[in-house]
């Protein structure tokens, strides 16, 4: 424990209590940003206990196996634990959105109502830029307040349900801060960084309209230090959501471009009309639901199981997606360490390495 | 027969109108001499003046704020706001007090037993208002709040009106002239001219039955004020304009106030009117501080009656707001610059040159005074050398605004008198020459003329016999003319005419556009055109105000069709005296000078930033310029002038020089050719040459056709002023193969100051690896001071300034102060004293300007310039100017010329470069996303340019990469940077738009 002295809102110094935490629960660490969280906190003398379905892979972290919606595995992994990092959620660009809520939203609930009862003081929550977002384009904008009705998908409406169960649990004794990474990449990551290298690859990675639209990023090892600088936030500033990027927009085609290359991939050239790519996005993911065809049984499309393209990811790629990260970085006290220059060199190297 | 029943007053629903606070309303009865004894009316009164106390603040004041027909005091809220606003924060606090009139907005409604009818109103048997008894209702209410007594007691008392409010407050005013500290009127009239016609509208509206249907019966007039709004209002503060006038028996009021328009003396407001109109005569007359805030497109309140207005109030401050209209307070901010003046009125400082100037009204009367009152300088025993005062004593002496017409500044025609005057040893040698033989015009480029010289003798005559046909004509000192003659010969003799009559020449070049010349034209109120027939076509098509006067003389079909009085050639053949020098009167008597004090010229600006301004400048200040041009470039009376740029030809006469115009477009720059100019010089033995970069880029590209002998004339230019636009290094380095031996001098200034710094050739050259960010434009020349206002991060400039020393490095907005800048903007106050603000923070004397130029100093002084302040771009790092980065990337190889932009809102702005390519030299084969000769197409850039780009402005973060076609720039110098445009396409391309346009 410590005492820090803060400037508040109003410009006046406040002496601030600053707990380090001893011991935190990281949830989904069998992912990128949650088992990166669990090992530099662990590196770090901090305790740490990890759920998730599968081994963590992190050393030095004591692994609870099982989901967050088993209340049991839950109570098991918050056992002596006094800050929480949930980073577990159904991460995908369609299906059924029961599945959705069960983990995003009721998993969630599980989480923040057995951690509060067990009298945990810090609860990071990570979620997603899409929980605000009902509109089309995004243009230097801050978090804006999450809105399960209007967010487009069931990912972001069960993300965003699961964002406002986690503010409003917020009090002093059990301070809630959410953080919502924004399109994270980088050496490992299979989500989006290795699908753009791999269709690059086979020729098969279009530049959407005119590859113009600004987007934020973030690089996966800065996502990493932005939720370890949030553990540490919490304590001062609560009851609010981030959004967190490199702070770096580019042009959505650069970064297709810049990715592919450093996947030894060459550059994509192809383009389509964003229009079309849209409407044929959301055809294609209807297709997919249903199996209509039987297209997603027949292992048409990528091989974990997505669709090649869906409306929500068309539009992610064709219209502008950029935030306002000076809360962010006044919050956090924290800037990203690694430039998306630097994080493509890291990218090549890693795929060179292969 | 329709009957209005009498309805109390009431406090408005404050929940359905935008910008309100229920605070601000009060009811107050009040006993007015329009009623009869023991009769007493409740009015709806906005008065901040509870709220104030309960703040507890220190009232300096009180503004009355009458609102017109059909609004209600909602009209005032942005005022009632902000002065509570100030008042929380421990500023100035001011009272407002806002009635609704009687029958309008929440106050009481009278019983009428019939629609109101224009022959009856002002009328002892109307039911209705008539302005004598709306000034009586304002009376009571000021004496019931104790407002009158307050004012006769000392308490600055200010009123303030809008359409009928403005009557209604000026007459309350003219009654209380000894009490009254100063009136404000937005869009008003207190006179109708007998001989004028009403506005068509108001005719309309008053046509018979009209009236009632319009203004009682529906909401019509209602409807149609609250759309004059620029840009619209927003529905639910429109709803609340009209929320107190939903049906007809609560309308009575606005029928009223249309049938009491005195449209001829015959009507009963009319005597009252003509009160109101002579009290503010008289409130002028009395020096009562006034501010006009006008709105230029309002279809009912006409530039005619701010005339009218202002030669009422000659000294009022007048704002005077293009595009903008009838709701002037919805469509601009007028009330930060009333409060501006409110606490100059205050604080005894509006007479102080640094809270900006009045200017007289632009259209003088017939029967102003004909001479001018100043000393006329002496003809005869001038040296001939030019005078060029010390320097530093310049500096000492200060800015010459305030100080009396100093000694020493040379009359723009006082060499051509002198040595044009018969008998003169000069008469003969050449004064002017004109490569293109004629009047210059497009239809004579290329083609083979002889060239025309006319000799200091013949062009005296010339401009003497012009000044005194333009007298004859009816051109009064004050007179202001507008010049549509291309620069040439015709020009210079005309404009050399305008000034020594003591007219004031209204230049608005065609960069404007049509529009922006129309806007120019309606703005400056020229009473005389002089022109020739395309620009006397434009005029006439355009409806611009003014006695047309052609160049030539015209046949009398196209006399008549051009509706043009008189021809300059016509004077000339008329009055041309071989035997005198300068023009005389009818008996025969010299002309006065103009004094050095009046106006002598309004130059419009380029318009980049928003509509063009009229820059006024004195005879004083042109002086000043001439004297400062001559000892920049070391001008000897004598000299040789080479005009590259048609309009420099202009300057040749009031430098004692001879000047000669090369064959091209004038007003195309860029046609000048090496030929061409090296005939020029040939001809005229030219050591001074003066163009634009423009023109210098074709003359370095069509440099291969020179003769030996035109190389010859060429290498006899010693020294070079390239204005108008930064020059290149490169270019510079080009032209040293052409003009070998030409110091060359690109000073740098704007319309407001048009000759800041000079930088000369090598130093551009030296300081081509300097690592300053922007373009270095030198040291301030003699006279000249610079300083520098800091950034801050919103991107507005501190107020408080640095000095070179202090501030070097530092990014900032320049403030500048010299004995020739402007001498203010035309009818623009509020600009003007923004412009002018560092005077009253200095107290130093002097005259300064904010440029919106934004730069720094470096550490020996000089100058550099990195774009506008309107430019800047808010990034989450700080401001950043644009023209630091833009001259890196310009450097690059692939890039012509670049943009740097912001897009996104302020203060998070991601940076955002926008480059034109460069044709390759070696076209590269045909490839995707390419034009035929190899430059990218319009959109993202591709990879390698984005990455150069991003490599040579690193550190910078630069989100985004994208090519244009081309990157628009100015008409006038096709240098300026369109900026805002770039953005809103950059902007709308990043956001996932389409990449066309631009």
């Amino acid at each position: 424990m410590g005492i820090e002295i803060h400037v508040d809102d109003d410009g006046l110094p406040q002496l601030v209590e600053r707990v380090v935490s001893r011991r935190a629960l990281v949830t989904g660490a069998s992912g990128l940003l949650g088992a990166g969280t669990a090992r530099v906190l662990a590196e770090s003398g901090t305790e740490v206990t990890t759920l998730q379905r599968r081994p963590s892979g992190v050393p030095g972290v004591r692994d609870v196996l099982g989901s967050v919606t088993d209340p049991a595995a839950v109570e098991d992994a918050l056992e002596g634990v006094d800050t929480v990092v949930h980073v577990a959620a159904k991460v995908s660009m369609s299906g059924p959105e029961e599945e959705f809520r069960a983990v995003n939203v009721e998993g969630t609930r599980i989480l923040v109502h057995a951690a509060r009862r067990r009298g945990v003081r810090r609860f990071v929550h990570i979620s997603s830029p899409s929980v605000a977002h009902a509109g089309s384009s995004i243009v230097g904008e801050g978090a804006g307040p999450a809105d399960p009705e209007r967010a487009r998908g069931p990912y972001a409406r069960t993300k965003a349900a699961g964002e406002l169960i986690a503010l409003e649990a917020d009090s002093e004794d059990f301070r809630v801060l959410v953080l919502r990474p924004h399109l994270m990449w980088g050496p490992g990551d299979l989500q989006l960084t290795d699908r753009i290298v791999q269709r690059s690859r086979e020729g098969r990675m279009p530049v959407l309209g005119t590859g113009a639209p600004l987007i934020d990023t973030l690089y996966t090892g800065n996502a990493v230090e932005a939720v370890v600088a949030a553990v540490a936030a919490v304590d001062h500033t609560h009851g609010e959501a981030l959004v967190v990027t490199n702070g770096e927009p580019r042009p959505v085609g650069e970064l297709v471009r810049g990715i592919a290359l450093a996947g030894g991939a060459p550059e994509p050239e192809r383009t389509v009309p964003a229009g079309l790519a849209r409407r044929a996005g959301a055809l294609i993911e209807r297709v997919w639901e249903r199996d209509l065809f039987r297209v997603r049984s027949a292992g048409i499309g990528s091989a974990d199981g997505e669709p090649p393209l869906t409306e929500f990811l068309a539009e992610q790629l064709s219209t502008a997606h950029w935030f306002d990260q000076r809360r962010t970085r006044e919050v956090l006290e924290w800037t990203p360490t690694v430039s998306i220059d630097e994080g493509l060199h890291r990218l090549a190297a890693y795929y060179r390495d292969r | 027969m329709p009957h209005i029943p009498a309805a109390p007053a009431a406090l408005p629903p404050h929940e359905q109108l935008p910008g309100w606070d229920a605070a601000w309303s009060r009811l107050v009865t009040v006993r007015s001499a329009a009623d009869p004894d023991g009769v007493s009316r409740t009015l709806h009164v906005a008065d901040t003046g509870p709220l104030l106390d309960a703040l507890g603040a220190d009232v300096v004041g009180t503004i009355v704020a009458v609102h017109g027909n059909p609004t209600w005091s909602y009209l005032w809220r942005s005022l009632l706001a902000e002065t509570v606003r100030r008042a929380r924060r421990g500023q100035q606090a001011w009272r407002v007090v806002a009635p609704d009139q009687l029958d309008m907005g929440f106050s009481e409604r009278l019983e009428h037993p019939a629609n109101p009818t224009p022959s009856e109103m002002g009328r002892a048997r109307s039911t209705y208002r008539g302005l004598r008894d709306r000034v009586d209702d304002l009376e009571a209410l000021l004496a019931e709040l104790g407002i009158t007594a307050q004012a006769e007691a000392g308490h600055p008392v200010i009123t303030l009106g809008h359409d009928w409010g403005g009557v209604v407050s000026l007459g309350w005013a003219g009654r209380h002239r000894d009490a009254v500290a100063g009136v404000s009127t937005l869009n008003t009239a207190v006179h109708q001219p007998p001989q004028a016609s009403l506005p068509a509208p108001l005719q309309a509206a008053l046509a018979g039955p009209v009236l009632p249907a319009s203004t009682v019966a529906t909401d019509a007039f209602i409807a149609v004020t609250t759309s004059l709004a620029k840009p619209s209002l927003a529905p639910e503060v429109r709803a609340a304009y009209h929320l107190p006038y939903p049906d007809a028996a609560r309308r009575g009021g606005v029928g009223g106030f249309v049938a009491d328009i005195p449209a001829d003396p015959a009507h009963g407001s009319h005597a009252e009117l003509t009160r109101v109109s002579d009290g503010v005569s008289a409130l002028g007359a009395a020096g009562v501080p006034a501010l006009i805030q006008w709105g230029a497109d309002d279809p009912v309140f006409l530039d005619r009656y701010l005339d009218d207005l202002r030669d009422r109030l000659p000294a009022a401050r007048v704002h005077r707001y293009e595009e903008a209209g009838h709701l002037l307070i919805d469509d601009r901010d007028v009330v930060t610059p009333l409060l501006t003046w409110a606490q100059l009125l205050l604080a005894g400082l509006l007479d102080d040159p640094a809270s900006g100037l009045p200017g007289p009204r632009p259209h003088a009367d017939d029967d102003a005074p004909a001479t001018s009152s100043h000393p006329v300088l002496g003809v005869t025993g001038r040296a001939v050398e030019l005078e060029l005062a010390d320097a530093d004593s310049d500096a000492d002496r200060g800015d010459g605004a305030t100080a009396p017409a100093a000694g020493g500044v040379p009359r723009l025609w006082d060499r051509l008198e002198d040595w044009g005057a018969p008998g003169s040893a000069m008469r003969e040698y050449t004064a002017l020459v004109d490569m293109a033989g004629a009047a210059s015009s497009r239809a004579l480029v290329g083609a083979r003329r002889r060239p025309v010289a006319v000799g200091w003798g013949e062009f005296q005559e010339t401009v003497s016999a012009m000044a005194t046909g333009l007298w004859e004509a009816g051109m009064r000192p004050g007179d202001r003319v507008s010049m549509l003659v291309p620069p040439g010969r015709d020009l210079s003799a005309a404009l050399y005419a305008v000034l020594r009559v003591g007219g004031v020449a209204v230049v608005a070049d065609q960069g404007l556009g049509i529009t922006g010349m129309t806007r120019a034209m309606k703005s400056a109120r020229p009473r005389w055109i002089i022109g020739q027939t395309p620009g006397l076509t434009l005029a006439r098509a355009q409806s611009w105000p003014g006695t047309r006067i052609s160049v030539a003389t015209l046949a009398a079909p196209q006399r008549t069709l051009l509706d043009v009085s008189d021809s300059l050639y016509a004077m000339v053949e008329r009055h041309r005296d071989p035997a005198a020098s300068g023009p005389r009167d009818a008996a025969g008597a010299p002309l006065a000078e103009p004094a050095l004090a009046a106006d002598a010229a309004v130059l419009f600006t380029s318009g980049s930033t928003g509509p063009a301004k009229g820059v006024v400048y004195t005879h004083e200040r042109l002086g000043r310029l001439v004297q400062m041009i001559g000892r920049t470039l070391d001008i000897r009376p004598g000299a040789s002038l080479l005009a590259g740029f048609a309009p420099f030809a202009l300057l040749g006469p009031a430098l004692g020089a001879a000047s000669v115009t090369p064959v091209m477009d004038v007003t195309k720059p860029a046609t000048l050719t090496a030929s061409a100019l090296a005939d020029a010089a040939i001809a005229g033995q030219s050591s001074v040459m003066f163009a634009s970069p423009a023109a210098l880029a074709n003359v370095v590209q069509t440099a291969g056709d020179l003769t030996r002998e035109q190389r010859a004339a060429l290498a006899g230019v010693r020294q070079l002023l390239s204005a108008g636009a930064p020059v290149h290094p490169a270019l510079l380095r080009q032209l040293s193969a052409v003009l070998p031996h030409a110091e060359v001098h690109t000073p740098y200034g704007m319309t407001e100051g048009l000759l800041l710094s000079d930088i000369d050739g090598e130093e551009i050259q030296r300081l081509r690896r300097a690592p300053d960010a922007g373009v270095c434009v030198g040291r301030p020349l003699p006279g000249v001071e610079f300083r520098i206002a800091p950034l801050l991060e919103d991107g507005t400039a501190e107020e408080v300034t640095l000095d070179a020393a202090t501030g070097h490095g530092v990014l900032g907005e320049f403030v500048v102060s010299a004995p020739h800048l402007k001498d203010r903007y035309d009818a623009l106050w509020a600009t003007d004293q923004q412009s002018k603000r560092d005077g009253l923070v200095r107290r130093d004397g002097r005259v300064w300007h904010r440029t919106a130029d934004v730069g720094h100093f470096d550490a020996e002084g000089r100058v550099w310039i990195e774009g506008r302040l309107q430019h800047v771009l808010t990034t989450p790092d700080g401001p950043l100017a644009p023209g630091g980065p833009e001259r890196i990337v310009d450097a690059l190889g692939p890039v012509r010329r670049s943009a740097v932009v912001g897009t996104g809102p302020a203060g998070t702005q991601a940076v955002v470069v926008v480059v034109e390519a460069a044709v390759p030299a070696n076209r590269p084969a045909r490839r995707a996303g390419h034009h035929r000769d190899g430059r990218p197409k319009q959109g993202l850039a591709p990879t390698a340019l984005a990455a150069s780009v991003r490599a040579a402005l690193d550190p910078l973060p630069v989100a985004a990469v994208l090519v244009a076609d081309e990157v628009p720039t100015d008409i006038r110098h096709n240098s300026k940077i369109d900026r805002p445009r770039v953005a809103r396409w950059a902007t709308d391309v990043l956001a996932g738009g389409s990449v066309g346009g631009l």
